[in-house]
């Protein structure tokens, strides 16, 4: 049963098209990599998933229930399923590592303070960051950064993740350390939409891999032959480019 | 020189010099009060309004800070009775002041809006916060941080400002001081203790304002020069 429809949806920056008749459909458990050049539309299909971009026309599902974006009690529903790690981390600058974990949580979804604090402290040693619980974003790296963000993600305990290009801003020895926290939580089984270009990594983990040019989907195919035999030419060209300059 | 330092005839007027003391910092409050609430009004509408409100006020902030406050007091407390419009010493430079920091603090005010960071919010509005609780949690806390420093210099900035109301009458701590003085012909004694007195008042002020901004806001002052 699909967890997320998404049926012929169109979405604008101002004039600009960012997502032409998208169709995609994601199962529970499934984890869906999108990849395609700079611009074309991935970051934006994950940002209109959490109504950053309202799409103008189509219809998005989750769970089988249509989605207005339109309706603030709808938005909070998909929000509260849905968690989005961004690739710049959007970590709250005025907040130490715990608080960022912990705030929406409490403050927001009301649970119990020491449930939460217990949670984040799970998983914050989970992405290996136990001693750094007071730091404050710019005291540390972007790896770590970024994990904290993972740590946000999942102390809301959505149902599903997106993550948006959450390596590229890290150095290459700093990559490993956060794709080591991605797959520890493929391997739970959560839902996971990922735009990355970490091609082996995309190859390792992904149940399904989408491949996006100019606002479109060109292609979805299982990762071996989306690399080794593609059907389309585009892919072809894209994928060609990529693993030759590795 | 056969200038002879006696400071006990002028210490007599010790208490008279900080009631007005207590007159200056008034002005200086109530100024940068208003100046910051007026200021505010400004900013948002620099940071949101349309095309023709901007205008506005641009040109309100450029006369304002490009011509001398002096003169713009001088504008209210001679210029305006002429179109019937009489004001007191002290409403006129207490109203020539705030109008004066309006202009400033809403240039420094239009900064803070401007450095409040977009993928902060993106973040909050995907973690449900309400707008309340975005102005709350990320955009004050951040703004106070950013703003508290050059606010701070500017309501010291005033408090020195204050003097100029001596010249309109006012009988502020520079007004007083230069009364005794035209009784008592004692002026390296009477200048230099009020000197002093507008020494201790600002580093008073900008003590008080140092460990505010920095266990309220983490402002990034330092609390000892």
């Amino acid at each position: 049963m699909p967890q997320i429809e998404i049926k012929s949806a169109n979405a604008f920056y101002d004039k600009l098209h960012v997502l032409k008749n998208i169709e995609l459909s994601v199962d529970r458990g499934e984890i869906v990599s999108l990849i395609g050049p700079s611009g074309s539309g991935k970051s934006s299909l994950l940002k209109m998933l959490v109504g950053l971009l309202i799409p103008k026309s189509g219809d998005v599902y989750l769970n089988k229930t249509l989605v207005n974006f339109n309706n603030q009690s709808d938005l909070r529903v998909i929000r509260e399923q849905i968690a989005i790690v961004f690739q710049q981390y959007n970590l709250f600058q005025n907040m130490n590592v715990l608080k960022n974990v912990s705030i929406a949580p409490t403050k927001i979804q009301k649970r119990n303070p020491k449930e939460v604090n217990d949670q984040a402290l799970f998983l914050l040693e989970k992405v290996g960051l136990k001693d750094k619980l007071e730091s404050y974003p710019d005291e540390l790296s972007g790896g770590q950064q970024q994990r904290v963000a993972i740590a946000r993600a999942l102390c809301l305990n959505p149902e599903i993740l997106l993550l948006d290009e959450i390596t590229s801003a890290l150095d290459p020895e700093l990559v490993k350390e956060v794709l080591d926290s991605i797959r520890l939580l493929a391997a739970e089984g959560m839902t996971m939409l990922i735009v990355s270009h970490e091609m082996s990594f995309v190859r390792e983990v992904s149940s399904r891999v989408v491949f996006m040019d100019d606002g479109s989907i060109i292609e979805v195919n299982n990762p071996k032959n989306i690399f080794e035999s593609p059907k389309e030419k585009r892919t072809l060209d894209f994928v060609g480019k990529i693993l030759k300059d590795k | 020189m056969g200038y002879t330092l006696v400071y006990t005839q002028v210490l007599e007027f010790l208490p008279y010099l900080i009631k007005g003391a207590w007159i200056s910092l008034q002005i200086a409050i109530l100024a940068f009060s208003g100046g910051m609430f007026f200021g505010l009004i400004l900013a948002t509408i620099r940071t949101f309004g349309n095309n023709i409100s901007n205008k506005i006020v641009i040109c309100y902030v450029t006369f304002f800070t490009n011509t001398p406050q002096l003169v713009q007091i001088y504008f209210l407390f001679f210029a305006l009775p002429e179109f019937g419009i009489l004001l007191s010493p002290y409403i006129a430079v207490l109203l020539g002041m705030t109008l004066n920091a309006a202009a400033y603090l809403c240039e420094i005010q239009r900064a803070g809006f401007l450095s409040i960071r977009q993928n902060e919010l993106d973040a909050a509005k995907t973690l449900n916060f309400s707008l309340m609780q975005q102005v709350k949690y990320v955009i004050l806390p951040h703004i106070m941080k950013v703003l508290f420093p050059p606010l701070s210099n500017h309501y010291i900035i005033m408090t020195l400002g204050t003097s100029m109301a001596a010249i309109f009458g006012v009988e502020e701590l520079t007004g007083r001081a230069f009364n005794i003085n035209s009784e008592t012909f004692r002026s390296v004694e009477i200048f230099s203790i009020t000197a002093l007195i507008y020494i201790v008042i600002t580093f008073i002020a900008t003590f008080l304002l140092a460990v505010i901004g920095r266990y309220f806001f983490k402002a990034k002052i330092r609390i000892i020069q």
